[in-house]
């Protein structure tokens, strides 16, 4: 059987459901029937030769090995009638999931395919800079919750903490933070995200703020806007703002 | 030709078609009906725009052009004929469009099928960790984050975007190919084993 083994390419699963199809496809195996003694011998060479090539974290597959032990030893146990006296395959959990999984699996191929055939075409695109627009911070007017997330990725690592084990409290709420923020705002019609986390000192700080203009945001106080993605975060006055 | 509409005259055809090439060529997304007539303000509101795409198609058709007109994501946008991909190509510094993954189309196979859906249902199918798959759909914006799910633990929901349809050149989710029921993959496997 290791000799087989070496001869798939390794590379070419996706998962421990798709390493099982091929194993059940190359031996025409019975989905319904599957012996699981052998399959599971198959699919752990597999995981010994790949962890001795360091193919991938081997997390998933050991789940699996693990789930493929268990109906092995659920299978050697004299079997057991439910109060319907219906007897339940073990196996029955494992063959749906490979039921769905090949399912998908099978589309891929179809979008596959229209990636191919659209691959060729290219759209026209016109230029995204137009000069009637003055206000540049408005072009990107739809900034969707993963722009905002990335952007305070990339700002908050200028806040990377010593590593310092003494332990403060830090005396900041969201609604401190909230209430701030109104109080800004109320004096200024527009602030700059990147402006405001020139003031503070702590990541904790900064992380609490965020919070702050998320739920702001959610509530509709505040708007944000962004030129282009990475860039600082516009702050202004929302459709509820100040109620 | 004047176009006429229940016998009012509106706007006379070339110039229709025209108007309609000049947004073709300026709009950042596929041009819908609704847009369409948003642009022509009053005097518009009775044209169907798919009658003048189609005049305007059988133009390009007939003299010949590089690019035609292309019905997508509920809209039309101007594209170019296949056979210029690789003269195209070289207006991009990387060799053309990169391809995806097989584990970033499956992910997205899972979304385009069950959307709105979570990490976890994504995982629970493909039965391997699916971060990373995620990300690159997102970072592409063929995937975006539409709200969360209504149950303990909020977990972000997942559809396909605009994008994702002009990249498959698709004018609806609903134009995908039916997904096989599993009783068909079944009798097909009994089949097999015959």
């Amino acid at each position: 059987m290791k000799n087989q083994l070496h001869r798939i390419d390794l590379e070419m699963f996706e998962g421990p459901l798709d390493l099982l199809l091929f194993l059940i496809k190359r031996d025409e195996l019975n989905i319904y029937d599957i012996p699981i003694a052998q399959i599971t011998k198959d699919f752990l060479d597999y995981v010994d030769l790949a962890k001795e090539l360091k193919l991938y974290s081997a997390g998933d597959f050991v789940l699996m090995a693990a789930t493929l032990m268990k109906i092995k030893a659920r299978m050697l146990l004299p079997i057991e009638a439910n109060g319907d006296d219906e007897i339940e395959d073990p196996r029955t959990e494992l063959m749906n999931m490979l039921l769905e999984y090949k399912r998908y699996k099978e589309a891929t191929s179809t979008f596959s395919e229209m990636e191919r055939f659209e691959r060729p075409h290219y759209y026209h695109i016109p230029a995204t800079w137009n000069p009637q627009q003055e206000d540049n911070t408005a072009i990107l007017e739809d900034v969707k919750l993963y722009d905002i997330m990335l952007t305070f990725q990339y700002l908050i690592k200028n806040y990377e903490e010593p590593a310092t084990h003494s332990v403060a409290v830090e005396e900041v709420t969201l609604s401190e933070q909230v209430g701030f923020l109104n109080g800004l705002l109320q004096a200024k019609a527009k602030l700059s995200f990147a402006g405001l986390l020139e003031k503070f000192e702590s990541r904790l700080v900064v992380v609490v703020t965020f919070l702050a203009i998320l739920e702001m945001l959610r509530n509709r106080q505040v708007k944000v806007k962004q030129s282009k993605l990475f860039d600082d975060l516009f702050i202004s006055r929302g459709s509820t703002f100040g109620n | 030709m004047i176009y006429l509409y229940q016998g009012v005259a509106l706007l006379e055809i070339n110039e229709l078609k025209q108007i309609v090439e000049a947004l073709l060529i300026a709009t950042p997304e596929p041009l819908t009906e609704a847009r369409f007539h948003t642009c022509l303000g009053d005097s518009g509101s009775k044209i169907p725009l798919q009658e003048v795409i189609r005049e305007l198609a059988s133009d390009y058709e007939k003299s010949g052009r590089a690019f035609f007109i292309k019905e997508v994501a509920g809209g039309y946008q101007i594209v170019t004929n296949a056979e210029f991909e690789s003269y195209i190509k070289g207006l991009f510094s990387k060799s053309g469009k990169l391809r995806l993954s097989q584990a970033a189309l499956e992910t997205l196979a899972i979304v385009s099928y069950k959307q709105p859906v979570t990490r976890n249902d994504i995982e629970s199918i493909r039965g391997v960790s699916s971060d990373s798959s995620l990300r690159t759909l997102l970072d592409r914006k063929l995937l975006e984050i539409r709200g969360r799910e209504d149950s303990p633990g909020r977990a972000l929901l997942y559809r396909t975007s605009t994008e994702f349809l002009q990249y498959f050149g698709l004018n609806s989710v609903k134009d995908l190919p039916r997904l096989r029921e599993v009783e068909d993959i079944l009798a097909e496997d009994d089949n097999e084993l015959v």
